[in-house]
């Protein structure tokens, strides 16, 4: 758009909220990105076309009418009707028609396609979680490239808000109703190599994946710069606009576009039931994944919620007074209805996970946080649990 | 005073004496705490309001320091996002509630209204001590709200978060409601003001555009606080007893909350820059020394707003999910706004054209202001188009297009007019140099602070952020250092004023070349601000004005004027000159 003021925004790496992103916007990444820019290109250059002769035009008169003090003016002439009625009409001309084009652009985003791919989105304090259908749940959005998508959205606490820079859409995610919104992304996520994924875990070994991490990896032709994901895609980024409290700026996921249909559905079914890994395993992958890990920490530190170092086995104050045994009864309840005994000291802000979790995953995230209690060797009813979640399975 | 020098036939009142002035007629701290005299209110809602803007500007200080590093530079630790959280909900609140709402119509409106207008004083007295107490009460919600619990819901109480959270809201929104009623005696007194007491010859169209936009102004204001304050206690009553209006737990509807709350603040906005276009129409016209260009449009585009503000608040809404006919009807109304705030600008350009311009400190925040509120309107248009604002809604573009309005248009004409009326409210002049460099860094403080703000926005970074990708870094470090320089700009122009207290010289009736009324009393005023009635004429004719060199100072040559003029009889109030 402005040449010089890109080369120079080039000289500024950190100036790129996404890569390839020109000076004013990110990466156009949906259908409605480009019309989208066209219409602010619209009324930018229409803008200019007003502000600088305006400015240009003031700052002349004050080269040429400032004058010493006394001096009388020029001319008294109070009005012009003809020159008044001329430049209030006219520019009327051009905001009809940036409201049309404007409105045009609307009518676009608000009606999905016939048979558009419907995704489920849920969002809480402070995290989002996608319903691929089937019970598999995952907080990152997968999609297809130019495929319609549509989420139906809600929200279980307070009003959030999906803005998703790269397709220019946001919508708001408003407790008590159903919203929704579509669109269809036009480029799709690069994945890194296996060796090289492999080489990036090993670099961040011992800490959580860090997805604003930018990376520097080797391709044939020399180093390029990436963020990806912890499974090797690159991405572009979902945050809530809507301001909703404590962690509001760290709720944020990532869309990852695949090529194809078939490579989605393989990604999902990876991503469905847990396999082949051990119970813990996969509990950790789920404290992880579905938003435990905004809200409780495992090193022991306070978070919003208590955190889970040592908590198993352990006896809790409730605000209620009472006190409470952490055991295998207690933290299903705490997952499928999180209001019911709330940990003294702590918000009633958990959402319920009911209907989301399968037995199986709870069991597992049972077995994980056995794994990271000293207490949990004292708990005898552990053993029993698992063969009869397997049995469920 | 020697009047050798003086042409023949020129008038001045001089300089008023101890008795006879409003400051010093009267002392002690009750003849001021129990003060009617609506000039000694202006001046304590003036005293308040620039302490409400003192804090509320630390706050935003504290804010642009914090967001230096993309992971927090001053909030940090286990506690870091709340406290960011409270910071600019406070900031915010104090900003609109206690600043900017009252600054120009209750501590500038009240000072000068009667005055302009040739009266004795507002129409009610009374109410006008009262509502200055009410804002004070209100301030101290506020205030006390902030050493509670604390604020964490912006300053636009969106619920159900607000009927959730469990910070200090019912002290706030009460605080709100308080002001409220300030606000809503403040636009009562100066609507019956000026209905009825006008002096004769003051007709409609006599009225100098401060007073048109301060009616217009009062008519909002009246009209669009109730409705605040009804929302404010619906709220209340929703987080106290769950009555199930505006929680989904309870079967209420939190987008409803939205259309209420809106409903008010929307018209809220132009009751912060509708006054502001009054002084810019002012200062423009006295420092260039010529006829206001367009004076009747000028006055019902005042007029157009205030009513056209009423339709449009649905734009706050666009991502809620109304309806896409009532989104495109919003859209729709929200540019019809735009028509008569260009207009305005217009005007002021063409005023200046063919000119004796002066550029003194208040013609400086005059140009700053038509910079400034252009961009404003302008980046508006991108707001109001459909398809832009679902990108752009809450974002940093956002957050810069309103600082663009309110900041770069409500505070710079507020500080423009308090330069302008400085001299006549203390009787003392200020340096003009260091009030000149002073607005220098004012403006380039602010565009440094919030140009980078529209990209940020446009990029994609949403706002009341605590923390943000490292991508963003450099814009927000750029927006920092402006706002430091905004900061030193804002300290400055305060220091000059009061060095101008102590050390100033004195103030003639008329430093400027004004033709409005208050620049044919003595500064400052006298009690009952004219000794004898005014000489009523056209608020923008400059042909009787000389200017006196070795006084340094306007007078008005010509003695007598007709009362009543000819061409427009029958627009003579009916109850003229407040005569009881
Ligand atoms: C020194 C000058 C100022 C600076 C640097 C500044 C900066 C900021 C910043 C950084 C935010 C937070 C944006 C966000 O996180 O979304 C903000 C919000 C806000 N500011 Fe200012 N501001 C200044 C002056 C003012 C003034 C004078 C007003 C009043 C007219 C004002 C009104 C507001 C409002 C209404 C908000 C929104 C608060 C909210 O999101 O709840 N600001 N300001
Ligand atoms: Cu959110």
């Amino acid at each position: 758009m402005f040449p010089a003021i890109e080369s120079l925004a080039m000289t500024f790496p950190t100036l790129l909220a996404d890569k390839n992103a020109d000076f004013w916007f990110p990466i156009q990444g949906s259908s409605f990105a480009e019309e989208v820019d066209w219409v602010y290109d619209l009324i930018l250059y229409i803008s200019l076309a007003f502000f600088v002769p305006m400015m240009v035009f003031m700052v002349w008169c004050l080269f040429k009418y400032i004058k010493a003090r006394g001096t009388k003016a020029e001319s008294q002439l109070s009005h012009h009707t003809t020159l008044e009625l001329t430049w209030s009409i006219g520019p009327s001309v051009l905001l009809v028609w940036m409201f049309v084009q404007g409105s045009i652009s609307f009518l676009d985003m608000r009606s999905p396609p016939e048979g558009s791919y419907d995704i489920g989105l849920q969002a809480f304090k402070w995290g989002w979680t996608m319903d691929y259908g089937n019970g598999t749940f995952h907080p990152e959005l997968h999609i297809v490239k130019d495929e319609p998508t549509k989420l139906s959205m809600r929200s279980t606490d307070v009003i959030h808000s999906v803005f998703i820079p790269a397709f220019r859409v946001k919508k708001d995610v408003v407790p008590g109703r159903y919203n929704y919104m579509w669109f269809q992304p036009t480029i799709a996520s690069e994945q890194i190599s296996d060796e090289q994924l492999a080489k990036l875990k090993k670099q961040n070994e011992g800490t959580a994946w860090d997805y604003d991490k930018v990376h520097t990896i080797e391709t044939e032709d020399g180093e390029k710069e990436v963020q990806v994901t912890p499974e090797g895609y690159t991405f572009f980024d979902l945050y809530c606009a809507e301001y909703c409290g404590t962690n509001h700026s760290e709720m944020q996921t990532v869309v990852v576009v695949h090529e194809t249909q078939a490579d989605l559905d393989a990604w999902i079914k990876a991503n469905s039931s847990r396999g082949e890994v051990s119970m813990e395993e996969w509990g950790e992958l789920l404290y992880g994944r579905r938003g435990c890990s905004g809200c409780h920490s495992v090193d022991g530190s306070k978070l919003v919620g208590p955190s889970f170092k040592d908590v198993y086995g352990s006896q809790h104050g409730l605000t209620t007074g009472e006190n409470q045994l952490v055991d295998e009864n207690y933290v299903r309840e705490s997952i499928l209805a999180p209001k019911a005994k709330v940990v003294a000291g702590y918000q009633p802000v958990m959402p319920s996970y009911k209907g989301q979790l399968s037995d199986d995953d709870i069991a597992s995230i049972i077995a994980y946080l056995k794994s990271i209690s000293a207490n949990a060797s004292s708990q005898p009813a552990a053993a029993e649990a698992e063969p009869e979640a397997e049995s469920a399975e | 005073m020697s009047n050798a020098t003086l042409p023949a036939g020129a008038r001045d009142p001089g300089y008023p004496t101890e008795r006879e002035n409003y400051l010093t007629n009267s002392s002690g701290i009750l003849s001021w705490v129990f003060t009617l005299d609506h000039k000694r209110i202006g001046m304590m809602y003036l005293i308040g309001v620039v302490s409400a803007f003192a804090i509320g500007g630390l706050l935003a200080l504290a804010i642009r320091l914090h967001l230096l590093k993309p992971d927090g530079l001053l909030f940090t630790g286990a506690e870091g996002n709340n406290i960011y959280n409270q910071v600019f909900t406070l900031h915010g609140a104090i900003m609109v509630f206690l600043f900017i709402i009252p600054s120009i119509p209750a501590a500038l409106g009240n000072f000068l209204v009667p005055v302009m207008l040739g009266a004795k004083d507002v129409g009610f007295p009374r109410l006008n001590l009262s509502s200055f107490y009410l804002w004070v009460f209100g301030a101290l919600f506020f205030v006390s709200a902030l050493f509670s619990s604390g604020l964490d819901t912006g300053w636009t109480f969106y619920t159900p978060y607000s009927t959730t959270t469990d910070t200090s809201v019912i002290l706030a929104t009460l605080g709100a409601f308080i002001l409220g009623f300030s606000s809503i005696f403040t636009g009562l007194n100066f609507i019956v003001t000026i209905n009825t007491m006008r002096p004769p010859g003051m007709t409609w169209f006599k009225m100098p555009l401060f007073l048109w936009a301060t009616y217009a102004t009062s008519i909002i204001q009246v009209l669009a606080t109730p409705v605040l304050g009804i929302t404010l206690l619906l709220l209340i009553a929703e987080r106290t007893m769950h009555i199930g209006i505006f929680d989904p737990e309870f079967n209420g509807d939190p987008v409803t909350y939205q259309h209420f709350f809106w409903f008010y603040s929307h018209p809220a906005v132009y009751i912060m820059i509708l006054p502001a276009f009054g002084i810019i129409s002012e200062l423009i016209s006295v420092h260039s020394h010529k006829h206001i260009f367009g004076y009747r449009f000028i006055a019902y585009s005042s007029i157009a707003i205030a009513l056209l503000g009423f339709l449009v608040w649905g734009h706050h809404m666009f991502t809620a999910g109304m309806s896409s006919l009532t989104t495109i009807v919003f859209s729709a109304l929200t540019f019809t706004v735009s028509v008569p705030s260009a207009i305005k600008v217009f005007n002021w350009l063409a005023t200046m054209y063919k000119g004796s311009i002066s550029l003194t400190t208040p013609m400086c925040y005059a140009i700053s202001f038509i910079f400034l509120f252009t961009i404003g309107g302008l980046t508006g248009l991108f707001l109001g188009t459909l398809a832009t604002d679902l990108h752009l809604h809450d974002t940093y573009f956002v957050v810069a297009h309103f600082h663009y309005v309110m900041v770069g248009g409500t505070l710079i004409a507020f500080l423009g007019g308090v330069f302008h009326w400085w001299p006549k409210m203390v009787g003392k002049l200020y340096n003009e140099t260091h009030g000149r460099i002073a607005s220098l860094l004012v403006f380039l403080g602010f565009n440094g602070t919030f140009l980078p703000q529209f990209v940020l926005g446009s990029r994609g970074m949403p706002r009341r952020y605590a923390t943000y990708d490292p991508e963003f870094a450099f814009l927000h470090q750029l927006s920092t250092f402006g706002a430091l320089l905004l900061g030193v700009g804002l300290l400055y122009a305060f220091i000059v004023l009061m060095v101008s207290l102590a050390k100033g010289r004195r103030a003639p009736a008329n430093p400027w070349g004004g033709v409005t009324l208050e620049w044919q009393c003595t500064s400052p005023p006298p009690y009952y601000n004219f000794e004898r009635p005014p000489v009523v004429g056209d608020p923008y004719d400059f042909h009787n004005l000389e200017w006196d060199a070795e006084n340094e100072r306007y007078v008005m040559t010509e003695p007598e004027r007709k009362l009543v003029p000819e061409s427009t009889p029958d627009e003579v109030p009916a109850h003229a000159g407040g005569q009881k």
